[in-house]
């Protein structure tokens, strides 16, 4: 055995040094100076053997003196790297299981990790697409309902006028609209409107032409237009007449003045296609108050931050605030500044770094678990690493052999984790829901490349030192037994990290399935099953009277009556359990006979307008009175309908049918036709709100904005149903477009960001699972095969094999009760990170953690049984004779 | 294997590049005049020897050829370079301050500092 590493070691230095060609020279020159030696040491009177040798050890060790010579060499260093690789890469070949293994672990948890990033990095970290990102504010005014920051042009003008902690502020209209642009090939498009200090203040220039002139934001000035690059490019292929040219938006001409930049965003997250000066009167906005509302964004100057902002711009709100908004509604505004991204992203923010935490810790699993391998690998190799210290081979170079190899393998890790990470991303994006900002457009660009390379070199450090600082020195030859103990330590402790982590990404994994499945399986007090939805986009130039579309509507209403299997078909502005609704205030409305509530108090209530099948299409039991009726569209009276929750609050204890009520201080009165069960109308994981609906006649006035959604119950699958809703419209108007989609999948798109935290956080504690087991597993195999001789004594000594089985196993149930606890505790000291995530479960429910526990528990026993039960089995006689 | 004589870091080079100083030597030549002129108060282990002399030449410091020893067989003569001759005025000029600091230190303001 030593024999063969010896000539191995001889090998290996050949071949190291075989490039060399001043090798025959250096031999030379030593073998003249040990023959200078012999002779001096004849001269002195002694024999020729004798002088040899005498002059020999004089000279010390020939071998270490010349490689010390070849350290000499200049890039001696790089010249042993590549030696290295070449070792590194045989002892591989060798061991392709454990290689393997080493690079699977790698790949999973540098894949997964670089997935995560890939989708957190535009969210968290990335610097956003405009100049001085980080100064960039969203500024305005909030209210109970509408959380984002707006302003009202009378503010606007005040605060600009007399702000300082800004060098820059400006508007964009309130959202993207949709426009029609007008000509031989027409297209609908998003709008936007922006003032002329906007495009600057984001430090963005057209790619063509130029921004607007300040005499173009004015009501009266030329109308003019900056068209997205997408545009440019598809609808004008890339044509440089473009610019001046007139083009017809929305039935009037525009003059085309420039062309955006590529991917442009607005800090609203949304790309129009065409963007169009504001234009607003500032005379006309700061003699009315409040003003046209729009989106106000502002560039902090240098050196102040936003609670500075904050603080200079109070005294400002509060003086604006008390001169234009009505003394009972002032409470419910506030001053909201934001950096753009807590704009852009605060929302999801949290979840980005719960995610980024989880597989943090599943990287963080894997690299222990190479680390424990590496060292196995290391104990098994050790008398060829006792060889090499005791050949010559200093500490340092056997570090740097060790850590030659973690790099080599972090590398193949890496590059293995990166196809992975591909593929991860594609199932992110597939299963992704809307909600999360730049998901789909996540992708591994070099920036991710750059933090998977730091990623796996990090790795490769730790499970590259934690073994290599173990390198025996020559003593370990003799003294082995000591060391096996010493290192036994790290790696159990290495084990119990792992069962630790694991075990609070599982029971996060367990609290946010519980959740998921609350929120699933919670009722909605409506039926979505065969329900279909189609939203109808009536081309506003074409359709443009609220009599035209109403025509449209109750044609298609008609035509969709007719199909077979139908059962009722309605039109609504909204459909619950989420998305937008419109809604006002609950102090807005009054009983007659009933003192006006306080203004602005009493939170807000939700509004739809709907034809008389909406209770019927979606199966919403009215429990009092009734529903409208088909006569009521058509009749002079004006009816509406109360959920039973704002029938209980705005008539606690009496019959709410037949009473009067009354939106607004002078709108007209409408009578109470019935109650309706609640329906989950706020979201899935919100409050409920308490709703109203009101009749939508067939009079031209209700049918204005917001286009009107089509719901049909069918007995059909909706599959079926989806193409006769569409050949009914066409039939009415072949160039109207139609969107159709169960209700069904809007509810479930709704749940899509929590089944995407539950299915990726379930995937992590599932790989880390995997990946402790295995650590553990290894663990105990491999003490229980150092310990084969002491079983043998064991069992010769009388142990049953039970004993055996009792001892092995022992050491794998104190590892995982250990990890177990310190997971535990671990898990219940950040599940309170989980909390906003949760629906209905409470962060430290016990039930999730005991599932969790036992989980764990029977996974890990039984990693532990199997190298028990073969340490159970070995034959005593077999075992003393070993070695 | 450690030199036999512990030599201050970068002793050894001095006393390489002032054994070369009159002319052209053999690496034996040369351990055997420095053990010789320091009356054998030095003995420069031929382990750390060759590697210096390997190190000097790479710096530019020494050149090597080959050439006939005194006995006629070929041997390997280490010359100084320009640079070289530079350097070890540079290294006496150290050696020197340093030498006289450390004598002060050692409180024997002697003639060393002469």
């Amino acid at each position: 055995m030593r024999k063969e590493w010896l000539s191995r070691l001889r090998f290996f230095f050949l071949l190291a040094f075989e490039k060399n060609k001043r090798q025959g020279e250096l031999d030379e020159e030593l073998q003249f100076h040990l023959e200078q030696a012999t002779l001096a040491n004849r001269a002195a009177g002694m024999t020729q053997s004798e002088a040899h040798r005498q002059a020999l050890v004089e000279f010390g060790g020939v071998e270490r003196a010349r490689e010390q010579c070849y350290e000499q060499r200049p890039g001696w260093r790089l010249g042993t790297v590549a030696q290295d690789v070449r070792y590194a890469l045989r002892g591989f070949r060798r061991n392709p299981v454990f290689t393997i293994t080493v690079i699977a672990t790698l790949a999973v948890g540098i894949g997964a990790t670089t997935a995560v990033f890939s989708v957190v990095d535009r969210i968290l970290f990335r610097s956003l697409p405009y100049a001085h990102d980080d100064r960039i504010v969203s500024l305005g005014l909030v209210q109970s309902l509408e959380k984002q920051e707006f302003t009202l042009g009378g503010f606007f003008y005040e605060w600009r006028d007399n702000q300082k902690p800004f060098e820059a502020i400006a508007s964009q209209g309130t959202m993207l609209h949709a426009c029609d642009l007008v000509e031989a090939n027409p297209a609908q498009l998003n709008c936007i409107q922006a003032q002329a200090g906007f495009l600057p203040l984001l430090g963005i220039s057209p790619v063509l032409g130029r921004n607007f002139l300040p005499e173009e934001d004015r009501p009266s000035g030329p109308r003019v237009a900056l068209i997205s690059y997408g545009l440019w490019q598809d609808h004008y292929n890339r044509d440089a007449g473009i610019l001046n040219r007139l083009i017809d938006v929305d039935g009037s001409p525009a003059r085309v003045i420039g062309v955006l930049p590529k991917g442009f965003e607005l800090p609203t997250l949304q790309a129009p296609d065409v963007m169009m000066p504001l234009a607003i009167d500032e005379g006309i906005e700061r003699r009315s108050s409040p003003g046209h509302p729009m989106r106000t964004f502002a560039r902090l100057r240098p050196g102040v931050n936003i609670a500075q902002a904050r603080a200079e711009m109070e005294p400002l709100f509060n003086h604006t605030r008390d001169t234009m908004i009505p003394a009972p509604l002032r409470k419910d505004f506030h001053l909201s500044i934001r950096s753009l991204r807590d704009r852009e992203t605060q929302d999801v923010q949290w979840t980005a770094w719960i995610l980024l935490g989880s597989v943090l810790a599943v990287l963080l699993i894997a690299c222990a678990n190479v680390a424990s391998l590496m060292m196995a690998r290391g104990e098994v190799r050790e008398r060829e690493l006792a060889v090499r210290a005791a050949l010559g081979a200093s500490r340092g170079r056997l570090i740097q052999q060790t850590l030659t190899e973690a790099a080599l393998l972090s590398i193949a890790g890496a590059a293995a984790g990166m196809v992975l990470a591909d593929g991860l991303l594609r199932a992110f994006v597939a299963i992704g829901p809307t909600g999360i900002p730049f998901l789909k457009r996540a992708g591994l660009d070099s920036r991710i490349a750059l933090f998977t390379a730091l990623l796996s070199g990090l790795c490769g450090a730790v499970f590259g030192l934690l073994p290599a600082l173990q390198t025996p020195r020559a003593a370990a030859l003799a003294a082995r037994a000591t060391r096996f103990r010493n290192r036994a330590v790290l790696r159990r402790s290495l084990v119990v990290g792992q069962i630790a982590i694991s075990m609070v990404l599982l029971s996060g994994a367990a609290l946010l399935l519980r959740s998921f499945q609350n929120m699933e399986e919670q009722s909605l007090g409506m039926q979505t099953q065969g329900v279909l939805t189609a939203r109808i986009a009536l081309p506003g130039f074409r359709y443009d009277t609220g009599q035209k579309r109403m025509e449209f509507y109750l044609r298609a209403e008609a035509a969709l009556r007719r199909l077979p299997g139908i059962r009722a078909v309605s039109f609504t502005d909204s459909v619950p359990p989420g998305g937008w609704n419109s809604g006002f205030r609950f102090s807005e409305l009054t009983a007659s006979g009933k003192p006006r509530p306080v203004p602005g108090s009493g939170g807000s209530v939700a509004s739809r307008v709907v034809t008389p099948d909406y209770f019927r299409a979606l199966n919403i039991p009215i429990v009092r009175g009734r529903g409208f009726t088909e006569e009521d569209r058509n009749g002079g009276d004006s009816f509406v309908v109360l959920s039973r929750l704002l029938a209980a609050r705005m008539f606690p204890g009496e019959d709410p049918v037949g009473k009067r009520i009354q939106k607004g201080q002078d709108g007209p009165w409408s009578t109470v036709a019935g109650v309706a069960e609640n329906v989950k109308n706020n979201g899935l994981t919100e409050q409920d709100e308490p709703e109203i609906y009101f009749l939508r006649r067939s009079a031209a006035e209700d049918w204005g904005m917001p286009a009107p959604v089509m719901i049909v119950d069918a007995v059909l699958p909706p599959k079926t149903v989806a193409p006769w809703v569409r050949s009914a419209i066409a039939g009415i108007d072949p160039t109207v477009p139609v969107e159709t989609e169960t209700l069904a999948q809007s509810v479930s798109k709704l749940a899509g960001r929590s089944r995407f935290e539950t299915a990726l956080l379930g995937f992590f504690a599932f790989c880390g699972l995997l990946m402790a087991v295995i650590g553990l597993y290894g663990v105990i195999a491999f003490m229980a095969a150092q310990r084969t001789q002491e079983i043998g004594v064991r069992m010769a000594l009388g142990a049953t094999r039970l004993d055996i089985l009792r001892l092995i196993a022992g050491e794998g149930v104190r590892l995982i009760v250990l990890g177990g606890v310190l997971g535990l505790a671990a898990a219940l000291g950040t599940a309170q990170l989980l909390k906003s995530l949760l629906y209905n479960v409470g962060s430290h429910d016990p039930m999730l953690y005991a599932a969790a526990t036992l989980l764990l528990a029977v996974v890990a026993l039984a990693a532990t049984l199997i190298p028990a039960r073969a340490a159970m089995r070995v034959e005593p006689v077999v075992a003393l004779r070993e070695e | 294997m450690p030199p036999s004589t512990d030599l201050l870091q970068g002793t050894l080079d001095l006393l390489i590049l002032q054994t070369l100083e009159p002319g052209p030597m053999h690496g034996w030549g040369v351990a055997q005049r420095i053990q010789q002129v320091s009356e054998d108060v030095l003995q420069i282990g031929q382990g750390s020897l060759y590697p210096a002399l390997h190190r000097l030449e790479y710096k530019g410091w020494i050149e090597s050829d080959w050439g006939s020893s005194e006995n006629n067989r070929r041997a390997k003569f280490y010359a100084l370079t320009a640079t070289g001759r530079k350097q070890l005025e540079t290294e006496l000029e150290t050696w020197e301050r340093l030498s006289a600091a450390i004598a002060l230190v050692l409180g024997r303001n002697a003639e060393a500092s002469a």
